[in-house]
């Protein structure tokens, strides 16, 4: 699915250059659910950002359904993005003057789908998040964990390959938080490639791997004890 | 796609309603603004276009230089149309338009006194145009003693047109029989009641005309066959004049020089350099200087629109940061916000709409025009709006559009993170560049408004108050032969204190005369032209005009009335005259005479003009004007006694009157038209500029919600908190009074150049000015200062 060899990622502001990832490499396939963590600063949501084509690294290679892309423009980037991946955010991002139907269907009609298509689709992955009876509602008048169904159905609507999850509970409380983790599982049981930031360990359970980050660099990269057990069963 | 536009551009205006307002109220104002200046530009630049040969009808003007005085006149002879006829094969067909003047008009027992009579050869029509009622435009001014009238006149006389046709209108002479009525649509520098056939002209009047090349009495049009042939047309006037003027002149001993020339017909309106032309001229720089004005306004708005909508920009930002993730191009953001702005535009233009039909009829009144939206035309109207959608939707809309899709999703999409600081510059720029505009404005208007009150106040040299005129009817003798009886009469009123008649007054058009004049030191006679006005024995007492060396023409004196001249300072020091008593002069009608008095300067002219050579003769008996001080006291008695005297002297005409100083002051009418105007679009753009800072300051206060609250927390008071969020506001006003002062005071001096007489553009003009916009700026400001300093910072802490 993608591939990483030696990232690097520095920003300069106000001659002070700080280094946000050093050489990092790694593997994702296809099918897995890996979780990233680290603690504040340690360079994972620049790692997300790049992982999600919406940043180019400084440096190092990155291949992405074995294309090189870490020198696209972002033109090219955008349109790798629409197609593969969908994104879930801690903030929902949705947006408040269109209803929920609406935002999800958004990534579609960027994809130029015909209307009854997307009439279709959205049709299916509301029932599928239950979220069919808040149709017409605008995003404010629901409950956080039906706001991030909202955002998740909008990220599963064009059947990305990947979805990135920036920490997806984070707003929410540990029920919602719950439910959200078992939606991604479903996906990713289903054959969508996950990836998820997070600082709740007990969210990164859900992952069969986690990459531990620390100050730009990768430390420890294990297999999730209880994916390995399901794997084993 | 499109519907998903529309349906977020739709949602944010209905969630943000005050900045919605704003944005839109201050588009819908610029753009009604715009609507009415395009409405008058296009008229004033479209006169002339409803005659379908408009293009290549040409005017035939003359330049006449005398003793190296140069005169532009509309004017040219009479025989010049039949030679262009005769001579010129590049001539297809020419017509001659007469002025006759106000003139009465006999109807069985009712009398009518009319202007806009003219004398016309019978090819008028074929030239121009004008729709006929009833007639045959081609033939209905062949016979002589035929007149063709409007309809507005037909209505008036005979209550409908048909019943006009076959009936006479009898003039001091001659009894005219009507042959056509047509309709005069206006938009024209023709300003037609009715037409009179030049073949009533007798032979003998004929003659006298047909040999002089001198006497400018009326307009000669000609039509070519295309309208490229222009400069042939000209060119063969050069040589007819080098073959038959010049010898002509030779012959009669006139020691000048002419130049013809040719003008489209189209240039007339707008052309104002002309001595003698037919109606009043448009400006051709208030054109131009409305049409900037107009620009400024849409520039104005559309700034507006910009800062509102860069200022709003973190509100948007999640949006475009969400777009941008899930794979929109930046062209398609792009394209989505400038859309947006088009979409807005349209809306304002629906209220602009509203707003025009709403101030049309005092437009109308301002610019004594009769404009509608209907006669528009569909055509121009689309495409003007067209324009202005595309002016105000890409101007306006290109700025947000950029600056938002230039966000970077990652940077936005953090909770916390809103973009910030980038624009702020940008911002300020603009607000300095409305302010700017709106000052220039300002000062303009001041600066017109106080040449107002110096050309209205400034000493004429004369005493143009409390001074009724009584315009003596032409060509009636017997009257004039009664005017020393009527003056006896009026002066036997205790309220009227000084009575005297003259051919012209000031204010009115002053005929030059040709003089021999003894030359500066006594030697030969030389030829000279002066203005010359002729008056009676209390012209100079009554005007309160003040003599400077010699005497007034005396009663007592036989000789003075016909041998006596009272010149002005000017005269005497243009002649060269060091001691100007004596000398000898005489005119061109053969009255040789000595200066017996020396008056000072007064503006017998519009103080447009520098006062000229005057030279004042005695003709106690001219026709032209009565004119009688009254006490301001019992004027209305004064008046009727007045009206009542003079109708028991004249009753065969309708009797008019009018009051000096407002005659006088007719000669601004462009100037106030331009101020009246000007102050209303000056109010405007402040208005304007003055709804944008409101927005903009409510969102820096909305910015700053929380470093208000801590300074408050800290022990800030409303006082400081208001001082600091005006305080950035003020600079900018300053800065745009630097910048609007030297602007305005070159564009102001080039206008003030059109006076000869003109105020100074004083200092505290910019100082008040500059006051007027930091007043009206605080005030604004100020508004949203308090109200974001009087809440409660607890609350605006915890809005995190």
């Amino acid at each position: 699915m993608l591939r990483t060899l030696n990232l690097d990622k520095k920003y300069t502001t106000d001659e002070v250059e700080t280094t946000a990832l050093n050489r990092v490499s790694f593997e994702i396939k296809q099918g897995e659910f890996v979780a990233i963590m680290g603690p504040s600063g340690c360079g994972k949501s620049t790692l997300l950002n790049i992982i999600g084509l919406l940043d180019n690294p400084s440096g190092g290679e990155f291949y992405f359904l074995d294309k090189e892309v870490s020198k696209f423009s972002e033109r090219q980037r955008a349109d790798l993005r629409k197609e593969n991946i969908g994104f879930v955010f801690q903030s929902f991002n949705l947006i408040d003057e269109l209803t929920v139907a609406e935002n999800i269907e958004l990534p579609l009609i960027y994809l130029k789908m015909p209307s009854a298509e997307i009439k279709k689709r959205v049709d299916e992955v509301m029932e599928q998040m239950q979220i069919a009876h808040r149709r017409n509602h605008f995003p404010q008048q629901l409950s956080g964990g039906q706001q991030q169904r909202v955002a998740i159905a909008r990220a599963v609507i064009s059947k990305p390959k990947l979805i990135l999850a920036d920490e997806p509970t984070g707003n929410l409380d540990s029920a919602h938080g719950q439910e959200v983790m078992n939606l991604l599982t479903e996906l990713n049981e289903a054959g969508t490639t996950i990836v998820m930031v997070t600082h709740s360990p007990s969210d990164a359970e859900y992952a069969h791997r986690i990459i531990r980050l620390f100050d730009g660099e990768i430390v420890t990269e294990n297999i999730n004890a209880r994916s390995f057990a399901k794997e084993m069963l | 796609m499109l519907k998903n536009y529309i349906k977020i551009a739709w949602r944010n205006l209905v969630r943000n309603k005050v900045y919605s307002a704003i944005n839109i109220l201050g588009l819908a104002i610029g753009i009604s603004a715009c609507i009415l200046i395009f409405l008058f530009v296009r008229d004033e630049l479209t006169y002339e276009a409803h005659f379908d040969k408009a293009d290549r009808i040409f005017r035939v003007t003359n330049d006449i230089n005398l003793q190296g005085q140069t005169d532009k006149f509309a004017l040219t002879p009479f025989p010049l149309a039949e030679t262009l006829k005769k001579d010129f094969p590049v001539v297809e067909a020419v017509t001659r338009v007469m002025p006759i003047g106000k003139q009465t008009v006999w109807l069985e027992d009712k009398v009518f006194s009319e202007e806009n009579f003219y004398f016309a050869d019978s090819t008028f029509f074929r030239i121009f145009n004008y729709p006929f009622l009833y007639g045959d435009p081609a033939t209905v001014l062949d016979a002589p003693k035929t007149v063709v009238i409007t309809d507005e006149l037909a209505k008036k006389y005979f209550g409908t047109p048909e019943n006009a046709m076959g009936q006479t209108l009898k003039f001091s002479k001659n009894t005219h029989k009507i042959t056509g009525v047509f309709r005069d649509p206006g938009h024209s520098h023709f300003k037609l009641n009715a037409l009179l056939s030049v073949n009533t002209f007798d032979e003998t009047l004929k003659k006298q005309f047909s040999g002089d090349w001198f006497r400018m009495s009326l307009y000669t049009y000609a039509l070519l066959p295309e309208a490229s042939k222009k400069s042939e047309f000209e060119a063969s006037l050069d040589t007819f004049y080098a073959k038959t003027v010049v010898p002509w002149m030779k012959e009669n001993k006139l020691n000048a020089s002419m130049q013809y020339h040719v003008q489209p017909l189209p240039d007339i309106h707008l052309n104002n350099e002309f001595s003698y032309d037919l109606s009043p001229a448009g400006n051709k720089a208030y054109v131009y200087i409305f049409g900037l004005v107009a620009l400024f306004i849409l520039l104005i708005a559309c700034i507006n629109y910009m800062n509102l909508s860069t200022a709003r920009s973190a509100k948007r930002a999640k949006e475009v940061g969400l777009r941008k993730v899930i794979g929109a191009h930046r062209s398609q953001l792009v394209r989505q916000f400038v859309g947006e702005s088009v979409f807005i535009t349209m809306l304002a233009i629906l209220v602009a709409l509203a707003l025009v039909e709403l101030l049309l009829p005092y437009f109308n009144a301002l610019t004594e025009k009769n404009f509608s939206l209907a006669n528009f035309g569909n055509g121009p109207f689309l495409l003007v709006m067209l324009l202005i959608v595309a002016f105000v939707g890409l101007v306006g809309g290109s700025y947000p559009a950029f600056f938002l899709s230039a966000f970077k999703p990652v940077d936005v999409l953090k909770s916390d993170n809103s973009p910030r600081g980038s624009n702020a510059w940008m911002r300020r720029i603009l607000v300095v560049t409305q302010f700017t505009i709106s000052l220039i404005l300002i000062i303009g208007t001041i600066v017109v408004f106080s040449q107002m009150q110096f050309l209205k106040n400034n000493d004429l040299g004369f005493n143009k108050e409390q001074v009724v005129v009584i315009d003596i009817p032409n060509g009636d003798t017997i009257l004039v032969n009664r005017l020393p009886v009527i003056r006896q009469k009026f002066l036997s009123n205790p309220n009227i204190t000084k009575v005297s008649n003259a051919a012209s007054i000031p204010g009115e058009r002053t005929g030059r005369l040709l003089y021999l004049a003894e030359g500066a030191n006594g030697g030969q006679m030389e030829e000279k032209t002066l203005s010359t006005i002729f008056v009676d024995y209390d012209f100079l007492d009554m005007m309160e005009i003040k003599l400077k060396a010699g005497r007034n023409f005396s009663r007592e004196i036989k000789t003075d009335d016909s041998m006596a001249y009272i010149i002005n300072e000017t005269a005497a020091k243009w002649l060269g005259w060091k001691d100007p008593i004596g000398r000898s002069m005489e005119n061109g009608l053969g009255a040789k005479g000595k200066v017996v008095g020396v008056v000072k300067d007064f503006h017998f002219a519009s103080l447009h003009n520098k006062i000229e050579p005057l030279a004042l003769m005695l003709a106690p008996k001219s026709q032209g004007f009565l004119m009688v001080r009254v006490a301001p006291q019992n004027l209305p008695a004064t008046l009727s006694f007045i009206e009542e005297n003079w109708r028991a002297f004249d009753n065969k005409h309708p009797m008019e009157y009018f009051f000096l100083d407002e005659n006088f002051n007719k000669q601004y009418r462009a100037e106030e038209k331009m101020l009246t105007v000007f102050g209303y679009f000056a109010a405007l753009t402040i208005l304007i500029a003055c709804l944008g800072l409101f927005g903009l300051a409510s969102f820096t206060a909305e910015q700053r919600t929380k470093e208000i609250g801590i300074r408050k927390v800290l022990g800030s008071s409303v006082t400081e908190i208001m001082l600091l969020l005006s305080k950035d506001f003020a600079w900018l006003v300053l800065i745009s009074i630097l910048l609007a002062a030297p602007i305005a005071w070159y564009g102001m001096n080039r206008w003030l150049q059109d006076f000869a007489y003109r105020t100074e553009i004083h200092w505290w003009i910019f100082v008040l000015s500059g006051l007027a916009a930091l007043i009206i700026a605080m005030l604004t400001v100020s508004f949203q200062a308090a109200k974001a300093a009087r809440l409660n910072p607890i609350k605006a802490l915890r809005a995190e």
